[in-house]
């Protein structure tokens, strides 16, 4: 009875669903199409004039295209922001960054082809343009931001505001002081714990160029890419000293005490100001875009680096989101001379 | 002889004290592990939903209206005065001893940061006892329907979720096209021929199913016009899945209550997707979430309506719902501060933002779970593939045998590699040298594939060699071949072991960063994926990020929201081939 039974029912509801199916049909014929004609816009657009105001409401919304982005992580928080709404003004372009380390970015995916821009917290060096030219990666160099960068102890030690130049080269260099004391008496004969970044980073490049020289980094710290880590353990020790990006100590300035640096002309405390102003030396440093020229002919990725540099200037972004120094009106006419420039190049 | 034996004065006395210093050893080593993940959890859920700052009031008022009755439901459903007893026990002791303990501690040890004792009460007195009832009252009849019930809304929408991120990267068009030219075809064959038992039918099925689905491929350019995206996913998933469940109801209890099942959440999700389309919202996942949810609901309750027992316990997930909506509408009228939790619905449906409260890990959830799936059916199939041929096919002595023998270590060794080497493998290889592009979801999903394939052959070898032998030569006994016994014996029989391996190894790979960072996987993209060509991002990497960003609400709030996005996503995975393998280990 039961197979009869089954036989009987499966063949009603399968007629049902096949009437069911029918209707279904039905409704696809009787509306709702689509062609597949989409492929690629973007290539024929005019592609704005690139210095009108940037407002954004000049939304070229036919651009379109992946745009990918690697390098330095301290530049990461600038280029992500600006993404982010570059994204949101054109819904067809597909931006993605990754943090890689100035020099991690270089090596591994700009100058072998593979990425459209790399981020930089220091100018490119010699080897990573030999390994450009080899593969025939042509690029220009663009100055995104200026950062301070920071040194730091902790909020309780009340014994130390500034240090010379001198003296924290010598907590840093290769043979470095082993207590505060070796560095100036009145300090504590206590063991200096250093925090610093990793040598993948350009923050250490650029420290050991400011502030090193010849002599070199110190192999006996904590060394990392993460600035929290940095100031956790600065935090955790009144004997600690740091240095990273201005824009860590800038969301948290109560957790961390920022040193005063004395090049000569008495201590200067790390600010947007002093930095902007150019009294914050040597610490203060630009940060760098390279956009790959050949990727500059494509227009989405040529009408996103105007708006980079548009937005370097932008207050609100750079310094009040980011924490860096936004770039002068003369310095973004400069860098947008030599964008166009590039782009002309390009697009020939 | 007697001289000899130490034990000519009876037995002496053994010293127990060994044993029970060992007993309470191991008891510490697992307590110490639980508590201290345990209390990870404990304040990554804190920060996720905002617990910290959620007013005393606005606990109690949903404790009232939501876990009340449903601890509540439990008792009914167990039934037991002895388990109401404790319950109550438990809930109202709990109360003064932890109040007690917290207030004491705070006094006269330190502090406990974000943390008040109302908090404490909720994880570790109210938490445990509403799971101990959630499981005393599930196999009560009554709660077994309720959980049932519940077990299949929520799984339905994960299911339906899940189904529509994978077609944000598959082709809709060329599925569409194989589906009708290929699947659509073989089906019917085959149901054609088992039902009418021509044999020939269900033979041609598979042919045929090619045939349409080479036909697919190639028609997918020429074809210029295709129905909306709307209609082939209602065409290709939701009619057959409608159908699938109609014709098991109408199997079970004839052909109206068939009808129903299929028909009526059918029609709701037809009318669910054009109302979704007109409104704006993602149309095809809105049909597919309420298909998939539809259908197993519609026939649960056909299946507990016609068994007729446990009806009561249906009305389950309307208990939950209206706990929430008086919960809501008390907090609403009293004016309680109620918080503002991190994981909301923007932070799962929008990009990642330099703005902690826009934030959103939208794009990175797409990433992982087409990354996961991917890896899934990849490393199941190469897993079983290789440990079936390794256990079943190669000869155990002579010089094959060492050769196979030296396989096995090599496997095993390589779950041992560290996973930043298949990282490079996976950039050397599949990125640079088959050209699949750097940091491109296939890229990544066949590294971690491979990372996680040693994991899936040794679990699977287990699994197939704890098959007893005997089941093995029954089978040749009967003159079945080789191929016959390893499918209808071995793979049945060791398929709950199997899937066990697969999803430890699953639970690693979703959580791997070293990898994606090696293979040039996105830290942040804006958008989901849109094909496996596409840069990705996945949820470690992002997570990853925002804890290295200066400001404290993101590496609070916002990564504590992913932790608990990543282990929720996680959690479902393993529940899903968890039920698979218990249904496997019932049907064996």
């Amino acid at each position: 009875m039961a197979s009869s039974h089954d036989a009987d029912t499966a063949g009603i509801t399968r007629r049902k669903s096949l009437a069911a199916l029918a209707g279904a049909g039905a409704l696809g014929l009787a509306g709702c199409t689509q062609s597949t004609d989409g492929g690629d816009g973007g290539d024929g657009s005019d592609g704005g004039d690139g210095s009108d105001g940037g407002d954004g409401s000049d939304g070229d919304s036919s651009l379109s295209g992946p745009i990918n982005i690697a390098g330095s992580s301290t530049v990461f928080p600038l280029m992500s922001a600006v993404m982010e709404d570059f994204a949101e003004m054109h819904p067809d372009v597909d931006p993605d960054i990754s943090s890689t380390g100035s020099g991690g970015g270089f090596s591994n995916f700009f100058c072998t082809g593979d990425t459209d821009f790399n981020n930089a917290s220091r100018p490119i060096q010699p080897e990573e343009e030999a390994l450009c030219e080899e593969n025939g990666v042509e690029y220009v160099e663009l100055i995104a931001a200026t950062d301070a960068l920071t040194v730091v102890v902790n909020p309780d030690a009340d014994w130390i505001d500034s240090l010379t130049t001198e003296e924290l080269a010598q907590i840093w260099r290769s043979d470095a002081a082993e207590t505060w004391d070796e560095i100036r008496d009145e300090f504590p004969n206590e063991e200096i714990e250093r925090f610093g970044a990793a040598d993948t980073s350009g923050t250490y490049d650029y420290f050991i160029e400011a502030i090193l020289g010849e002599d070199g980094h110190t192999g006996d710290y904590q060394a990392t890419e993460q600035d929290n880590t940095i100031a956790q353990g600065v935090a955790g020790s009144e004997y600690a000293i740091g240095y990273f990006g201005f824009a860590y100590y800038f969301q948290n300035p109560d957790q961390l005490k920022a040193l005063g640096i004395d090049d000569g002309d008495g201590p200067v405390e790390p600010s947007l100001e002093t930095a902007s102003s150019g009294e914050y030396t040597p610490l203060s440093r630009p940060l760098f875009t390279y956009p790959s020229i050949e990727s500059l002919g494509e227009e989405h990725i040529a009408e996103f680096a105007r708006y980079f540099v548009e937005q370097t200037t932008n207050e609100d972004l750079v310094a009040g989101d980011v924490g860096y120094v936004p770039a002068t009106e003369e310095t973004q006419e400069e860098q947008m001379s030599i964008l166009e420039d590039a782009i002309e190049q390009a697009q020939g | 002889m007697a001289t000899d034996n130490p034990n000519a004065d009876g037995f002496g006395e053994v010293s127990r004290v060994r044993g029970i210093a060992f007993e309470y050893l191991s008891f510490g080593a697992s307590v110490f592990g639980l508590v201290a993940l345990g209390v990870l959890l404990v304040y990554v859920a804190i920060d996720a939903f905002d617990l910290a700052n959620a007013s005393p009031e606005w606990l109690l008022t949903y404790f009232l209206t939501l876990v009340g009755p449903f601890l509540a439901f439990c008792l009914y459903s167990a039934n037991d005065p002895e388990v109401t007893r404790r319950a109550l026990g438990a809930l109202g002791g709990g109360l003064v001893v932890v109040a007690a303990l917290f207030s004491a501690i705070e006094a006269f040890v330190a502090p406990i940061p974000r943390l008040n004792w109302q908090l404490a009460y909720l994880f570790v007195v109210a938490a445990p006892t509403t799971a101990y009832l959630a499981y005393v009252g599930s196999r009560g009849r009554l709660g077994a329907v309720g959980f049932g019930l519940l077990g299949r809304l929520v799984g339905g929408v994960a299911i339906g979720l899940a189904v529509g991120t994978l077609f944000l990267v598959f082709d809709a068009l060329l599925w569409f096209l194989a589906y009708t030219l290929g699947v659509l075809p073989a089906v019917g064959l085959y149901a054609f021929g088992r039902v009418r038992s021509a044999p020939r039918a269900r033979t041609a099925a598979a042919p045929v199913g090619l045939v349409g689905l080479t036909a697919a491929v190639f028609l997918r350019d020429v074809v210029a016009t295709y129905p909306s995206d709307l209609i082939i996913y209602l065409w290709t998933i939701a009619v057959p899945v409608a159908a699938a469940g109609a014709l098991l109801v109408a199997d079970r209890s004839g052909r109206t209550a068939g009808v129903l099942v299929g028909g009526l959440p059918l029609a709701v999700a037809t009318a669910g997707g054009f109302l979704a389309a007109g409104a704006g919202l993602p149309a095809p996942t809105v049909l597919l979430v309420l298909v998939l949810t539809g259908v197993p609901t519609a026939a649960y309750v056909s299946r507990v309506v016609d068994v007729g027992e446990g009806v009561v316990g249906l009305a389950l997930p309307f208990l939950l719902a209206a706990g929430v909506i008086v919960g809501a509408l008390i907090v609403e009228a009293l004016g309680v501060p109620a918080p503002d939790p991190w994981l909301d619905a923007s932070y799962l449906t929008e990009a990642p933002s330099r703005t902690p409260s826009e934030a959103g890990l939208y794009p990175a959830i797409v990433g992982s779970v087409i990354i996961i799936a991917m890896v899934a059916v990849l490393s199941f199939a190469l897993g079983v593939g290789t440990s079936v041929f390794l256990e079943e096919y190669t000869p155990e002595s002579g010089p094959l045998g060492t050769l196979t023998r030296i396989l096995q270590v090599n496997v095993a060794n390589l779950a041992a590699v560290p996973s930043v080497v298949y990282g490079l493998l996976g950039l050397g290889l599949f990125a640079n040298l088959l050209g699949l592009g750097i940091g491109t979801a296939v890229t990544a999903a066949l590294t971690l594939s491979l990372l996680i394939l040693p994991i899936t052959i040794i679990s699977a070898q287990e699994a197939i060699r704890s098959v007893p032998d005997d089941l093995r030569r029954g089978s040749d006994a009967m003159g079945a071949t080789r191929w016959q016994t390893t499918k209808n014996v071995v793979l049945p029989e060791a398929m709950p072991g199997i899937l066990t391996g697969t999803i430890l190894a699953l639970g690693r790979a979703i959580g791997e960063t070293a990898p994606l960072i090696m293979i040039g996987a996105a830290t942040t993209v804006f958008r989901a994926p849109d094909s496996l060509f596409s840069r990705f991002s996945a949820m470690p990497m992002q997570i990853y990020t925002w804890a290295g960003f200066p400001q404290a609400d993101f590496r609070y709030g916002v990564v504590a929201a992913g932790v608990i996005t990543l282990l929720i996503i996680l959690v479902g995975m393993n529940g899903s081939a968890i039920l698979l393998r218990n249904r496997a280990e019932r049907g064996s």
